[in-house]
């Protein structure tokens, strides 16, 4: 009887996983659809652009400056065992711009911001606030979930660009005071190291993960059970759903680079 | 109003600094490729260009001068490369200048670097095509070596079916038999021979099985951290130096035994009855000594090669150290 | 718009309405009429269906089968602009007052003139509309507060002036008085008379408080099981010797 019982609650999750996706992919659909209709929602999105981005942007300079700085100091002492420290702005840039940046600044993000956007439509789903605006002769899928899907998109890359030079500085920074390397001859050698190859690849990623983020946000907020434990429960959901998202996005990425760049 | 004013600066501000940071590491990436800037084409041609990319440095006296445009087969042997260089460099490369592919220290990316060509050639115009000089690759260098090998072995075999014929007595090798000394050069010589040949294809399989694991790592950093790998190369180089001991003290030894003969000491009068087993002795001993100097050549070659320089400073160090004592 | 509409004709008129989620059968056959200038109470315990009922009124949710008209139009068959334009004329008073946390009183109310812009125009300057709105609800000195700065009794007041402002001719109240002390909520009550007064509106008042219902009732239907199980004045309700009618009255 257990197994059976245990094979039925898998077919279930696994049931209510693909229900879930399959939502997801209609709310892009809906947001496709959306984003091209008139009105345009410009002062609302501007407004999230900046929650999001500058609001921000403290968080991922920090987080950059102490990952590039612990990333430099972890990795020093075996690129020394094999007398190639001086690989290492190399190793470093390429490693941040390919991968660490947008991936850590991606999860803060969806910590943050993710987080966020799920509480915030989630408790206006509660509230009846998104009725209201319904009500109110305003669209509120533009208003709230378009706006915010568009502003996501578009500073996660910004971020990351901060987050990536912020990080390269604290690299720097060890790089400096352990093996007194000159700033020019650090930077020389970062942009030495690394290619278009590297770097285009990096940012178009990024652009799918602000989407993720903002999607995933939005989805669990916009659709959030009622009641005060529902919000709890979009936030956090949006935060972990995101998250795995992120690295499948990822993971995509990858091959995809591959694929035309040839890694 | 106020409030959303100066957000909407900070706001500008903010995107603005994001995409200067952005387009600063385009410039930088791409000034770095030459993509920018004044350059000149310059072309060459290879038969080989050992996994050279687009964008791969040009080095013209070790100064990063440019990259690679474009890489074209025209002929099944000819790969013809395109180059872009700075166009302030430009202007001091000869039409003499030589251009080689080399790979850019350990962790190996290609670069072509253009040996400055001398006296007073005339400068290169753009899109003018400069000689290039092809650069041996580990696995050509295998490949001789094994050919090396096979000669050794089939050098063997002629030598030990001469000795047959000594050992059946046929004909006037009969009369060598009284000749017990050069009978006696010749058996040590026979297995100096097989035992080295032995060794030398034991060495190039053990070398060949170190070669494919290399280039199954990805980068070198790995191979060097790997001490097994080390220490095997270590084992293999020393073997190929004890072969070729071997093999230069076998050919003195068959030298010393043509020389008897040729002085007309013991067996020649019998030998010069026989002219077959003359010329097979002679044409034994040139491939003999043919074998060997190519032997040196290739470790000669292995020394040049860039994983190995590292072990043979190293012998050589040792032996300053044993001549100081 | 209203000239149009003879007097005797109802402003909204609902038939046969029913609504169902799942097995769960909220509203099987519920029918009703409010007239012009008529406040209509609506009861019923909750997970009656009232809040449903309301909100297919409004077109926020999708009734299965029935038709709704209001002022002469069928909900169902409108598009979305004439829905928007139909909403300039509808209130909604929102059970949790659902004021939008991130702005501020005057933002809030200046909301629903982004969009509705038929009946007044692109407007310029919107200061006089929030101000009168204000005024009439007695909160002008609240207009530059959060709505987490305000108490429960004034945010619903302010939820109140955002559905004033538009002027509309009928309002939908969703449990006025929920969640608000006894005092506060006749604060509420008194203010909701004195704007019917003075905009002459008509109302649909859900609720399940009785108080509320006595005091502005002209007429009130008892929503059970997902009909009108009874309907009738608040006396001749209050007299029905029916447990399930009288289970409202204790």
């Amino acid at each position: 009887m257990m197994p059976m019982n245990a094979i039925f609650k898998i077919t279930e999750v696994f049931k209510s996983f693909l229900l879930e996706i399959g939502e997801l992919s209609f709310f892009a659909a809906r947001f496709f659809r959306e984003s091209f209709k008139r009105p345009v929602e410009f002062k609302e999105f501007l407004r999230q652009c900046y929650n999001m981005g500058n609001r921000s942007l403290l968080l991922v300079a920090v987080t950059g400056f102490i990952i590039g700085l612990v990333f430099t100091l972890q990795s020093r002492p075996t690129l020394q065992e094999f007398g190639a420290v001086s690989w290492m702005p190399s190793m470093v840039s390429i490693s941040i711009i390919r991968e660490i940046g947008p991936i850590i600044t991606a999860l803060i993000c969806a910590g943050r911001i993710g987080s966020g956007i799920g509480a915030e439509l989630g408790s206006m789903r509660v509230t009846e606030q998104i009725d209201a605006m319904e009500v109110s002769g305003t669209n509120p899928f533009k208003y709230l979930v378009v706006t915010r899907i568009m502003a996501t998109t578009f500073m996660l890359p910004i971020l990351v660009f901060f987050g990536d030079a912020i990080a390269l500085f604290g690299s720097y920074l060890v790089e400096n005071v352990k093996g007194n390397v000159s700033f020019l001859l650090y930077f020389n050698q970062v942009f030495n190291a690394l290619e278009f190859g590297d770097l285009m690849p990096a940012t178009i990623k990024t652009f799918f993960f602000g989407f993720a983020i903002g999607l995933v946000g939005c989805f669990k907020g916009y659709y959030c059970k009622k009641g005060t434990a529902g919000v709890g429960v979009a936030a956090n959901s949006a935060v972990v759903f995101t998250s795995m998202l992120l690295f499948i996005i990822d993971f995509i990425a990858v091959f995809v680079t591959d694929i035309f760049y040839d890694l | 109003m106020e409030k959303t004013t100066s957000q909407k600066i900070r706001l500008g501000l903010f995107v603005i600094i994001g995409l200067l940071i952005f387009i600063l590491a385009t410039y930088l990436i791409g000034d770095k490729q030459k993509m920018f800037g004044n350059t000149v084409h310059l072309a060459t041609s290879f038969n080989n260009v050992n996994g050279l990319q687009l964008g791969n440095n040009v080095r013209y006296s070790g100064v990063n001068v440019g990259t690679v445009r474009n890489i074209e087969m025209i002929g099944d042997t000819n790969i013809r490369v395109d180059m872009i260089i700075d166009e302030d460099i430009f202007k001091h490369i000869k039409k003499n200048a030589v251009a080689t592919i080399g790979s850019d220290g350990l962790v190996g990316s290609m670069v072509i670097n253009i040996l400055p060509g001398s006296g007073t050639a005339a400068l290169v115009e753009p899109g003018y095509e400069i000689s290039s000089l092809n650069r041996i690759r580990t696995d050509d260098l295998l490949n001789t070596f094994s050919k090396t090998n096979k000669n050794a072995e089939r050098l063997t075999e002629n030598l030990l079916k001469i000795t047959n014929e000594i050992n059946e007595g046929e004909g006037t090798v009969g009369l060598l038999i009284n000749d017990m000394a050069m009978a006696k050069d010749l058996k040590t010589t026979m297995s100096y021979l097989k035992t080295s040949s032995q060794k030398t294809s034991e060495s190039i399989s053990n070398l060949n099985r170190l070669i494919a694991s290399l280039n199954n790592k990805d980068n070198v950093i790995g191979i060097l951290k790997d001490t097994a790998v080390a220490n095997r190369m270590k084992a293999i180089v020393s073997n190929l130096d004890k072969t070729t001991v071997e093999i230069n003290k076998t050919v003195g030894n068959v030298n010393k035994t043509i020389l008897n003969i040729k002085d007309g000491k013991g067996a020649l009068n019998y030998l010069s009855n026989d002219p077959g087993l003359v010329r097979k002795i002679d044409s034994t001993m040139t491939n003999l000594n043919e074998a060997s100097i190519r032997l040196n050549e290739d470790l000669e070659a292995l020394k040049h090669n860039f994983l190995f320089r590292g072990y043979f400073r190293k012998l050589e160090r040792e032996k300053l150290r044993e001549q100081r004592k | 718009m209203s000239t149009t509409i003879p007097n005797n004709k109802p402003i909204i008129e609902i038939k046969d309405l029913r609504k169902s989620y799942g097995d769960n059968h909220v509203l099987n056959g519920f029918h009703m009429e409010l007239n012009e200038g008529e406040n209509l109470v609506i009861m019923g315990k909750s997970g009656s269906g009232k809040s449903v009922m309301i909100k297919c009124l409004i077109g926020l949710e999708r009734p299965d089968s029935g038709t709704i008209e209001v002022m002469g139009e069928t909900i169902a068959e409108l598009s979305r602009t004439a829905l928007d334009e139909l909403r300039t004329e509808i209130g909604f008073l929102f059970q949790g007052s659902a004021l939008y946390d991130s702005m501020t009183v005057r933002e809030n109310l200046e909301f629903p003139l982004r969009r509705h812009t038929k009946k007044f125009g692109v407007l310029k300057d919107t200061t006089p509309l929030v101000m009168e709105a204000l005024e009439s609800v007695g909160l002008a000195h609240a207009v530059n507060l959060m709505p987490a700065e305000l108490s429960g009794g004034m945010k619903r007041r302010i939820a109140l002036a955002r559905t004033l402002i538009l002027q509309p001719k009928i309002i939908l109240y969703d449990e006025p008085t929920t969640g608000l002390d006894p005092i506060t909520a006749k604060e509420i009550l008194i203010l909701m008379k004195s704007i019917q007064d003075k905009y002459n509106t008509s109302a649909i008042i859900i609720t399940h408080d009785v108080d509320c219902a006595r005091v502005i009732s002209n007429r009130m239907i008892l929503l059970v099981d997902g009909i009108n199980y009874a309907e009738g004045t608040f006396e001749e309700l209050s007299k029905y010797a029916d447990p399930k009618v009288q289970a409202f009255f204790k």
